[in-house]
């Protein structure tokens, strides 16, 4: 699997915490971005790295 | 693209093999935090306790038993089965309830698109495109059925068109309507449309199916290739549980069906011992762990589904596991004059060799001291009664052929016998100690 494709899951996943944090007071903002996360984890699943899938 | 997720899909054995045992060690931490059931079930084993596939012995399975007592406490109505905060539920689902009393699955809005991540590599494996646009003749309600299909096909890209609230023949009706080439229904429903169309005077091959994927009943080879000639298009299989969730489909190869790896780590084990992992060729029960649902964890579910385990690899490059044939259910084995029996034998005797057959039942009866087995038929309407006096003979003496039983065949009205939208219900066994249907 490309590691690029990795990095890229990684950085969206810090984007939409980031995004969650300052969307508190915004139900609409804070549930999309929930949503986002969860496909990132998602992403995260379906893209494993041999050996390094642990938490 | 040939497969939904190219990387996943054809990784090399070993690969599977230390990611899925990578994911279940997650999984066993994961329910041992958050799930009552399994903090009281796997007291003293840890993840690291599970250093190879043979390790998973130590873990107890899951019976359906255990969900059913763990839900009897709170929260309601998921009780101590439940894995995450009862405000993430987003949707609730059940089992049917045939074998006691329903299981109650909660799904998060993570767990039910971990779900259909899944399913869409069964639609996908099935062949099932963007320009398809799936006709689904089916009332939704409490149960899973096709709800994942839907949200699966949505995600493909595919049209879809709920054919929830009409009749049969409305159904008919909308499908020559709107031009729908595609379907997902029970075996015996996609049956009974063929029956129905043809009553109205319609070819079911005239309807433009050319894709279909079943659901909800073991579906004999002989049962998807009748469909397959009746409707003049591919039919597919895949099986899964409300519990386990979907975890084998077919590809288009029609050989077997494929687990769904690494979102299933699938165990087939020896029937009777239910210790050592059978080889390929044989039966063997299906014991399920998915290792990304977390609403609802399940550690080694035994599903009770009795497979036949298939040969790798696949003609169509995938590199997971896979299953010959679904067999059927544990439950539905019966001892009858000591002759161990499954009724998905009936069928594949009758779809296979006797087509003028609409519907059948069998009912197990104790006449005396002896069992008594009786097929009860239904052909179409003005077929004439010695023709079917005639294939009588004949599915009595095919029918001792393959299950080594006399059964008594009766012939029905056309109409009498009940049709079945959902899973079908065609055995009934009636003798003390014996389930009843």
């Amino acid at each position: 699997m490309n590691e690029q494709i990795r990095r890229e899951i990684k950085r969206l996943e810090e984007s939409a915490i980031r995004l969650r944090t300052l969307a508190q007071d915004n139900p609409a903002i804070l549930r999309n971005t929930e949503i986002i996360l969860t496909f990132v984890t998602i992403l995260k699943f379906i893209t494993p790295d041999r050996g390094k899938e642990e938490n | 693209m040939k497969y939904w997720n190219p990387y996943l899909e054809t990784l090399p054995r070993e690969a599977y093999d230390e990611i899925e045992l990578s994911y279940f060690r997650n999984m066993l931490s994961f329910a041992k935090e958050h799930s009552v059931l399994y903090q009281e079930k796997l007291k003293g084993i840890e993840g690291r306790d599970i250093q190879s596939l043979v390790d998973l012995r130590k873990i107890p399975f899951t019976e359906k038993e255990e969900l059913r007592k763990y839900q009897e406490m709170d929260p309601f109505p998921y009780g101590g089965t439940l894995g995450s905060h009862i405000e993430k539920v987003t949707t609730f689902r059940q089992t049917s309830g045939t074998t006691g009393k329903p299981v109650y699955v909660p799904e998060t809005y993570e767990s039910w698109q971990w779900r259909i991540e899944a399913w869409c590599h069964i639609l996908y494996m099935a062949g099932f495109r963007p320009h398809h646009r799936i006709f689904l003749p089916f009332v939704y309600n409490v149960y899973v059925a096709f709800w994942e299909g839907h949200y699966a096909a949505e995600k493909l890209g595919c049209e879809l068109v709920p054919g929830g609230g009409l009749d049969t023949k409305g159904r008919i009706h909308k499908i020559l309507e709107i031009q729908a080439n595609a379907m997902m229904n029970t075996p015996t429903y996609g049956l009974h449309i063929a029956e129905e169309a043809k009553a109205m005077g319609i070819d079911p091959a005239s309807l433009g199916i050319e894709r279909m994927l079943c659901a909800g009943e073991p579906m004999p080879s002989a049962t998807r290739k009748r469909l397959e000639e009746l409707y003049q298009c591919h039919v597919f299989d895949h099986i899964g549980g409300t519990e386990p969730c979907a975890w084998a489909g077919m590809c288009e190869t029609k050989e077997g069906m494929h687990l769904i790896e690494p979102f299933f780590l699938v165990e087939i084990l020896d029937r009777e011992t239910l210790q050592k992992e059978v080889e390929e060729g044989e039966v063997g029960v299906a014991v399920v762990t998915p290792l990304g649902r977390r609403s609802f964890p399940l550690i080694r579910f035994n599903t009770k589904d009795l497979v036949i385990k298939g040969k790798e690899p696949c003609a169509c490059g995938r590199t997971s596991k896979k299953i010959e044939e679904v067999v059927g259910r544990i439950d539905d084995l019966r001892k009858i004059r000591g002759v161990l029996f499954s009724p998905k034998t009936v069928e594949e005797v009758i779809r296979k060799g006797f087509p003028e057959i609409i519907e059948y039942e069998i009912v197990v009866e104790r006449k005396g001291i002896m069992d008594e087995v009786i097929l009860r038929t239904e052909f179409p309407p003005n077929f004439g009664a010695m023709k079917a006096d005639q294939i009588k003979a004949r599915l009595r003496e095919d029918l001792k052929v393959k299950t080594n039983l006399s059964f008594l065949v009766k012939i029905e009205p056309p109409g009498v016998l009940p049709r079945y939208m959902l899973k079908a219900k065609r055995f009934r066994d009636m003798r003390e100690g014996g389930k009843n249907e």
